[in-house]
């Protein structure tokens, strides 16, 4: 199942950098189309809730698949 | 008088004992019984709100670890240059621990302690840091530059030292020989002499510092 259209590996960072590289990444999103992270730091479930809400991407999904983090953002309009 | 606060301001009374005596004395230095004489109450109340000394001390370390959300800020405010989004990193800790400089002598006590999960803790904090210099340096430092690899691993650490010993100086020195300079002016002065200390001069970095995804 592949529903992204970009993916970003930010296993073993510590915040900020995984915030850092996703901002970086979704900057080179068109508007609707989404980006994948995986994290594996815990605080990662806040930031990218915090973060979200901050820049208005959606964050269409976030969980935990086999002991690591994942979110799915929507590039905003 | 003691049994007139509720079940969680209790518990929050006795945290914040926990903090200064444990900042004091450090985790060795305090037992529970003074803890719970601290704040008036036996240990037997004491150990309805925590199980152990352990318990209550990882309650303490628990509280300081609020400041992720102020990261966030500085990368969604301050851009993504390399030396923005550092300096803004070493504001908000800057801020952090003059608020509330308890969590460094903490942080001090635990390093001669050595107990493995509390220098976890710590180290993890100075994590974001070191990563996040050596994955930015990794980016942009010039590669003919002699000695890349080693400066790039030991730069992390050296900004390390510089904000912890500022830190000592701004939060612990009786004088604060810092105390024209406002948390922001010591963040971009620490920033800048670190830059020139690996060999990079600010105008240099912003031709081309910016991290990529």
């Amino acid at each position: 199942m592949s529903n992204f259209d970009s993916e970003l590996d930010a296993s073993g960072l510590n915040c900020p950098l995984p915030i850092l590289r996703a901002k970086k990444a979704i900057s080179a999103l068109e508007a609707g189309q989404t980006l994948r992270i995986i994290a594996t730091d815990p605080g990662s479930v806040k930031d990218f809730e915090a973060f979200c809400k901050q820049t208005g991407n959606e964050l269409v999904s976030s969980g935990e698949e086999d002991g690591k983090f994942a979110f799915l953002i929507k590039k905003a309009a | 008088m003691s049994h007139r606060l509720s079940g969680p301001e209790r518990r929050e009374s006795i945290l914040s004992a926990a903090q200064g005596l444990f900042a004091s004395k450090g985790f060795y230095g305090v037992s529970v019984d003074e803890i719970a004489r601290a704040v008036n109450v036996s240990p037997a109340i004491l150990y309805r709100h925590f199980a152990s000394k352990q318990a209550l001390y990882d309650a303490v370390l628990e509280k300081f670890s609020g400041q992720r959300q102020s990261y966030v800020d500085t990368i969604v405010n301050y851009g993504t240059r390399f030396e923005d989004a550092l300096a803004g990193m070493t504001q908000v800790y800057l801020s952090n621990i003059a608020e509330n400089p308890d969590i460094l002598k903490i942080e001090l006590h635990s390093l001669l302690e050595g107990n493995p999960a509390t220098l976890a803790f710590f180290q993890n904090r100075w994590k974001s840091f070191t990563d996040y210099i050596e994955f930015g340096l990794n980016e942009y430092l010039p590669y003919d530059i002699p000695h890349r690899e080693r400066t790039i691993l030991s730069a992390g650490l050296m900004f390390q030292g510089m904000l912890r010993e500022t830190l000592i100086q701004k939060c612990l020195q009786p004088q604060d020989r810092l105390v024209d300079l406002s948390l922001h002016e010591i963040s971009q002065e620490l920033v800048t002499l670190f830059l020139r200390s690996i060999g990079i001069n600010k105008t240099q970095l912003s031709r081309k510092a910016t991290i990529t995804g």
